[in-house]
């Protein structure tokens, strides 16, 4: 940025009373040329085509178009992998959130004075959070054989990692004079938190995990792509078989039932705010 | 003077009935979601896995990870770059129009609800079924996979800006209006100062959930990382798996880090 | 009975917080510690229950010597000394009398403190400290929906509730309207009279310290300049304190 301005010197006004005001050189030149090259790499490397687009774009409604009328006779076949991706979401969640409760404790600097520990930490939540879903999920059938508990353990591992760096975060916005207040009447640090931090964080970290909830859900659809149970699972058994008629009733069951949790979800927020 | 507080006491809200309640609603729950849970008696395999990939990622194929072939390290990692990057940009400009038609303060309810319920839809359909839909329209490669990270991308990114947009402060304008500007001059300096480190910092955090979620298109052959992960987790050549993963992981961790500063930047100005 | 013998404390970075102090302050004393913001009134003040260290000298409240104190001693030494701030700190988003009850925490087993369950007899005790500041009807409310002055009273009733022999008030009226400061000040002469607990605050408005406080403590960079009864206390002891400094600031 020095350089920049080294180039593209800062304006000077001199004001009538003598007074000057520098004004830096605008940034949005440079922000457009770096944009504007990291577009060109990317069209050429991805072999971004408008002309195909153009020419093929209504095959994109190919797989949309079998899909409907969908196959309601293939209901009755939905409802047990459907209650598995709930129940994985669920489950999933609650333990992950659970669990990220106390490393998100650790990693909050306003908490935990050890700079070691908070640093160990944040680094331990950062790594999770790269592994991606689809390898923790591979990874736990792996662990768990084929079935839902893979898919709950990825869920998990997905939720622990998410909420635990929302959770620190939060908890290093909060309100430290009741912690304060704590300590000088005598309470010790987990006293402490626990009554003066804890009711400050617990609405939005509630939140925050039924929000995760929400998103979970639509993950547990893919999971079942690598053998993890639920939706996932039939949804790639008949895209193999190619019964999009199928398919589309899967999909339409999934849109009402992630529209009818986040409803849900949604509703409870509200009410906890 | 004692019956006073004797009273109060008795007058406390009966909360605990509720709390009960929702425990009770909260464990039944729970119950009911813990039949997924089943151990089965192949964990010692499953460690030895665990095992194989951490010592994987410690003892990378250099060969890989050193290479500026199509099938290296970075490359792969620089084409995931690119779907993530290209299929934000897409999805961006899809999300813009698609957001302000839902924003409840500007546009009529009914056309915001059909919005909302458009987005939805987009959201529900899983990327994998994206992948194969592009693929039919472009082949297997990279460019399906960037068309599949923009519309996947289209929910989310929509539903953050419909929050700012939905956020503005309209005071601004009503000052705006004060000094007589045009509608254009209002949009120009009351409503896009507003939104714009919103929207970009929105973007950024999109980028690096792509560049994580990117994996996904490696399922259906719609390029990125995300096959030659899954081929060699398959195989079980975890020198492989090991370096790609690292290299994934470095990755991220680098443009999170930029990303964050980046966003700091953005709100704190 | 607090004594401070020579009493200093630097901070990490050098700056003196507290100079050679000597002071000895009485059961059922009420003084009030005045002086320029950053003179070190509220180093003073937090010295006693030993939010902050001091360097120097020896400082025994109560016969116990505040240095030596750690750990479960020290929580066990905080427990007879109560606290308020001029930010009430209280958890905004909990009722009244949960602000109040915290004051029971330290000796509640974990899960109670976890669950929130509170004993019967602990809660009688934290209505009937509301009761003592006057505002017994306000215990079901949540916090966040007092006005200052009532906050303010929650944290003087959570302070009640723990027993205290001692209040240390860090700047308790600074953030309250004129009216209210005084009907607050009141509240701790009442409580310094009729329970005989010994108060020690820390103010900036001169007037409201002359008026309700018996003894008077100036500090200057650290220094106490001043220290005797409130109606002895004329424009050349301000000047002493101030510096000067009170036409500057106006």
């Amino acid at each position: 940025m020095k350089l920049y301005d080294r180039i593209f010197r800062p304006k000077k006004y001199t004001l009538p009373n003598g007074k000057v005001v520098e004004e830096k050189f605008t940034r949005l030149p440079l922000v457009l040329l770096i944009l504007l090259v990291c577009t060109i790499i990317s069209v050429h490397i991805t072999g971004f085509n408008f002309a195909i687009l153009g020419r093929n774009g209504s095959k994109f409604f190919d797989i949309l178009k079998a899909m409907f009328p969908p196959n309601t006779g293939y209901m009755p076949k939905i409802w047990q992998p459907l209650w598995d991706t709930i129940k994985m979401s669920v489950l999933g969640s609650f333990v992950g959130a659970v669990l990220a409760v106390p490393f998100a404790v650790l990693a909050a600097s306003n908490i935990v004075s050890n700079r070691v520990v908070v640093f160990v930490d944040r680094l331990f939540l950062s790594l999770v959070r790269t592994l991606p879903t689809l390898v923790c999920a591979l990874i736990a059938t792996y662990i768990f054989g084929l079935g839902t508990m893979a898919g709950t353990c990825a869920i998990a591992v997905f939720t622990f990692a998410y909420i635990g760096k929302q959770l620190f975060e939060l908890i290093e916005t909060v309100d430290m004079g009741p912690y304060q207040a704590m300590e000088a009447l005598g309470a010790n640090r987990v006293k402490s938190f626990v009554t003066a931090i804890f009711p400050q964080v617990l609405p939005t970290y509630i939140s925050v995990s039924l929000f995760c909830l929400e998103g979970n859900v639509r993950y547990a659809s893919i999971l079942g792509y690598v053998g993890a149970g639920g939706l996932g699972l039939i949804m790639n058994e008949k895209i193999g078989w190619r019964e999009y008629d199928s398919v589309g009733m899967i999909l339409i069951v999934l849109f009402i039932t992630v529209v009818a949790i986040e409803w849900l979800s949604h509703t409870i927020r509200k009410h906890l705010t | 003077m004692e019956n006073k507080i004797k009273k109060a006491y008795e007058n406390a809200p009966k909360t605990w009935i509720l709390k009960l309640v929702l425990t009770l609603v909260v464990v039944c729950i729970l119950v009911w979601s813990s039949s997924t849970v089943k151990i089965t008696d192949n964990s010692g395999k499953g460690l030895q896995v665990a095992g194989n990939i951490i010592s994987g990622i410690f003892h990378p194929d250099p060969k890989l990870l050193f290479t500026t072939a199509k099938a290296g390290v970075p490359y792969l990692l620089l084409e995931t770059m690119c779907i993530a990057f290209l299929g934000t940009i897409v999805g961006a400009v899809i999300s813009v129009p698609l957001s302000f038609l839902s924003a409840s303060n500007i546009m009529p309810k009914p056309l915001a609800l059909i919005g909302r319920t458009l987005i939805a839809a987009i959201r529900t359909i899983p990327a994998f079924i994206y992948g194969l839909m592009f693929i039919r329209v472009t082949g297997p490669g990279p460019f399906a996979g960037l068309l599949t990270m923009s519309l996947c991308s289209i929910g989310m990114v929509s539903k953050m800006f419909i929050e700012s947009i939905e956020d503005l402060d309209k005071r601004i304008l009503e000052s705006l209006d004060a000094a007589g500007c045009t509608t254009f001059q209002k949009i120009r300096y009351g409503i896009l100062p507003q939104l714009f480190p919103d929207f970009m910092s929105t973007l950024i955090y999109r980028f690096d959930m792509n560049l994580r979620d990117a994996t996904v298109l490696g399922l259906v052959g719609a390029g990125g990382i995300g096959a030659p992960l899954i081929f060699a987790m398959s195989a079980y050549r975890w020198n492989e798996v090991g370096s790609i993963l690292l290299g994934l992981i470095i990755l991220v961790l680098i443009i999170e880090w930029i990303s964050s500063k980046i966003r700091s930047k953005l709100t704190r100005g | 009975m607090i004594v401070f013998d020579h009493v200093s404390k630097i901070y990490p970075n050098g700056t003196v917080g507290l100079k050679d102090v000597n002071l000895t302050i009485k059961d059922g004393e009420f003084v009030a510690i005045i002086g320029r913001s950053g003179a070190g009134k509220s180093t003073l003040l937090r010295s006693v229950n030993r939010m902050h260290d001091i360097s120097e000298g020896t400082l025994t409240v109560n016969g116990t010597n505040v240095s030596e104190l750690k750990g479960k001693t020290l929580r066990q030494f905080r427990r007879g000394i109560g606290m308020v701030f001029q930010s009430f700190n209280l958890v905004s988003r909990t009722t009244v009398i949960r602000n109040v009850l915290s004051a029971c925490v330290p000796e509640m087993p974990f899960w109670r403190v976890l669950l929130g369950a509170f004993r019967k007899d602990d809660k009688i005790k934290a209505l009937e400290s509301l009761d003592k500041v006057g505002i017994l009807d306000k215990a079901y409310i949540r916090a966040d929906q007092l006005s200052g002055g009532q906050q303010q009273r929650v944290a003087l009733a959570r302070t009640l509730a723990q027993d205290p022999q001692i209040i240390l008030a860090d700047e308790p009226v600074a953030a309250l309207d004129p009216v209210t400061a005084k009907q607050v000040m009141e509240d701790f002469v009442r409580i310094n009279k009729e329970m005989g607990i010994s108060i020690l605050l820390n103010i900036h408005h001169v007037e409201l310290a002359l008026e309700y406080a018996d003894r008077i403590i100036g500090i200057r960079a650290g220094e106490i300049v001043y220290d005797g009864p409130s109606d002895a206390v004329d424009q050349s002891v301000l000047d002493a304190i101030y510096g000067g400094a009170m036409e500057e600031a106006e």
